[in-house]
C-alpha cells in the first residue's frame, strides 16, 4: 500500500471530497438544469400543442371561408340565372304586350282607313251622283222632275260600277 | 508532386517564413539535447508531498483535485445563476453534456436515473477533468527540486529509482554523455517535485472513487432488496446438496468479485491516465516537436473513454446491484 503511495488519510480525503462534490454538483448543477431542461420541454410540447391548435383552427377557418365563399357564389349565380329569367319574361311580357297593342293599332288604323274610304267613297259617289244629275240637267236643257228618283237611280248605278271596279 | 511541395512550402514569403519557423524549431528540438541535455521524464507512481518541511497529506495530486474541484463549482455556479429559459454559451455546454448523461442513464437505469445520476454524472465529470488536467502544459513540468534527504523513506526511493531506469533505458539510444548528464543533474539539485500532478494518476483518488462506487453499490442493493440483497453472497438453497455447495461457492465468487471490483476500477484509471502521462513525457523528451501531437489526440480521447467507462460500469453496478437474483423467473 506504501509502495503505491495510497494513504488512508488521503483515501478519506478524497472520498469526502467526492462526496461533498456530488452534493454541491446536484445543487448547483443537476437540479437547475434539468429542471429547466423540464420546464423548456414542457413549454415547447404545449407552443407545439398551441400551435397545433392554431393551425387547425386556420384550416377550419380558411375550409368555412371556402364553404361560405361557394355558397355565395352559388347563390350570386342562382340570383343571376333568376334575374335572367326574370328579365326575359318581363322582356317577353313587354314585347307581346307591344304587339297585341301594335296589332290593335294597326287593326284600328285599318277599320279608320276603311271607314275613311268608305266615307270618302260614299261622298265622292254623292258628288258623282250629283254631278251627273247636273250634267244630264244640263245636257237636257231643263230640270229633272223627280230629283230623288234620279238620284236613287244614279248611286245604285255608281254602287254597282263601284263593286265592279273594285 | 516535388514541384507541389515546393509551392507549398516556399511560394510566398509567407510561406518561406513558416517553413523556415517549423524547420528551425524542429531542427532545434532534434539538437537540444546535445546542446543542453535535459533530465529524462520524471517519473514517480504516487502524489509527492509539495513542501518538503509541509505537512505530508498536501501533495502535488491534493492540489490538482483542489483546482479541478474549483473548475467544476466555477462551472456550475456560472451555470446556476446565469440560467436562461433560452441558453446560450456555456448553458448550451453544460445542457447537452447533462442531457447526454442523463440520457445515457436513463437508458441503462430506467426510473432509477433520477437516483443514480447524481453519482455518475459527477463521477464523469470529476474524472474526465481529472484526465484531462493532466495534459495541460505545466502539469507535470513544472515544479521545484528538493534536497534529497539521507533519511528518506527507503521503500519510496527504491521504487522512483526502479522508474528511473526504466526511463534511463529508454535513454539508452542517446548518447553516453547526455545519459550520464541528467543522472548528475538530478542529484546535484535534488528530487524534482512537479507542482501538479492529475488526480486520477493517483491511487487515492481512484480508489477513492471506486470504494465510495462499490459502497453505494451495496447501499442501493439493500435499499432495493432490503435483507434479500445479500441473498446473493450467502445462497446455500439448492434442490440437493451439490447445488447448495454449488451455490454457496457462487455467492464466495460474487463476494470476491466484489473487492475485485474495487481493485479493476482504481487501477484501470489510474493506468490508462498515469501510463498516458509517462508515454507524453517520454514522447516529448525524445523528439520535443510535432512527435507528442498524435499521441495528446490519443491521449484526449482515452480521457474521455475511461471517464466515460467509470460511469458507465458504475452504473450497470448500481442498476445491477438494484435488481434481484431470485426475480430473474418472475421477471422472464
Amino acid at each position: 500500500m506504501d509502495a503505491l503511495g495510497i494513504e488512508w488519510s488521503l483515501l478519506l480525503a478524497q472520498i469526502v471530497n467526492f462526496l461533498l462534490l456530488i452534493v454541491l454538483l446536484r445543487m448547483f448543477l443537476y437540479q437547475p438544469v434539468l429542471n429547466m431542461l423540464n420546464a423548456r420541454k414542457e413549454r415547447i410540447a404545449q407552443s407545439m400543442k398551441d400551435a397545433e391548435r392554431v393551425s387547425a383552427a386556420a384550416r377550419e377557418a380558411e375550409q368555412e371561408k371556402a364553404k361560405v365563399l361557394e355558397q355565395a357564389r352559388r347563390e350570386a349565380q342562382e340570383i343571376r340565372a333568376q334575374a335572367t329569367r326574370d328579365a326575359e319574361k318581363i322582356a317577353q311580357e313587354v314585347r307581346g304586350r307591344a304587339d297585341l297593342e301594335a296589332t290593335d293599332i294597326r287593326m284600328k288604323a285599318q277599320v279608320d282607313a276603311a271607314r275613311q274610304i268608305e266615307l270618302a267613297l260614299a261622298d265622292a259617289n254623292k258628288q258623282i251622283a250629283d254631278l251627273a244629275i247636273l250634267a244630264t240637267e244640263k245636257l237636257l236643257g231643263r230640270e229633272l222632275a223627280d230629283k230623288a228618283e234620279q238620284k236613287r237611280f244614279v248611286a245604285e248605278f255608281l254602287a254597282d260600277a263601284g263593286s265592279k271596279g273594285k | 508532386m516535388g514541384k507541389k511541395l515546393v509551392e507549398l512550402l516556399w511560394s510566398t514569403q509567407q510561406r518561406k517564413t513558416w517553413t523556415i519557423i517549423l524547420g528551425g524549431l524542429f531542427v532545434a528540438s532534434l539538437l537540444i539535447r546535445f546542446i543542453s541535455p535535459v533530465p529524462p521524464p520524471h517519473v514517480a507512481l504516487s502524489g509527492e508531498p509539495l513542501f518538503s518541511a509541509g505537512p505530508k497529506w498536501f501533495t502535488n495530486s491534493v492540489l490538482t483535485t483542489l483546482i479541478v474541484d474549483i473548475i467544476l463549482l466555477v462551472l456550475a455556479l456560472s451555470v446556476r445563476f446565469g440560467i436562461k429559459e433560452m441558453p446560450s454559451g456555456l448553458q448550451n455546454l453544460m445542457e447537452a453534456v447533462i442531457e447526454a448523461l442523463y440520457g445515457l442513464a436513463e437508458s441503462v437505469a430506467g426510473k432509477n436515473a433520477v437516483k443514480f445520476f447524481p453519482w455518475v454524472a459527477t463521477i464523469f465529470l470529476f474524472v474526465i477533468i481529472s484526465n484531462w488536467s493532466g495534459m495541460i502544459p505545466g502539469v507535470g513540468s513544472i515544479g521545484f527540486y528538493h534536497p534529497v534527504k539521507e533519511h528518506g523513506d527507503e521503500h519510496a526511493s527504491l521504487l522512483d529509482s526502479q522508474l528511473a531506469m526504466a526511463g534511463g533505458n529508454l535513454f539508452l539510444a542517446a548518447p553516453e554523455s547526455a545519459q550520464a548528464a541528467p543522472a548528475s543533474a538530478e542529484s546535484e539539485k535534488g528530487k524534482f517535485i512537479p507542482l501538479f500532478r492529475a488526480p486520477s494518476a493517483d491511487l487515492n483518488v481512484t480508489f477513492a472513487l471506486a470504494l465510495a462506487t462499490m459502497v453505494m453499490v451495496q447501499i442501493w442493493g439493500v435499499r432495493h432488496l432490503g435483507g434479500n440483497y445479500f441473498n446473493k453472497f450467502f445462497n446455500f438453497r439448492g434442490p440437493n446438496g451439490f447445488m447448495k455447495g454449488i451455490n454457496g461457492f457462487v455467492g464466495i465468487l460474487e463476494l470476491i468479485s466484489e473487492v475485485a471490483r474495487i481493485i479493476a476500477f482504481g487501477f484501470r484509471l489510474f493506468g490508462n491516465v498515469f501510463a498516458g502521462e509517462i508515454v507524453l513525457a517520454t514522447m516529448a523528451f525524445l523528439i520535443a516537436f510535432l512527435l507528442p501531437v498524435p499521441f495528446y489526440v490519443l491521449e484526449v480521447f482515452v480521457g474521455f473513454v475511461q471517464a466515460l467507462v467509470f460511469m458507465m460500469l458504475a452504473l450497470v453496478f448500481f442498476q445491477m446491484a438494484t435488481i434481484s437474483h431470485g426475480s430473474h423467473d418472475e421477471h422472464h
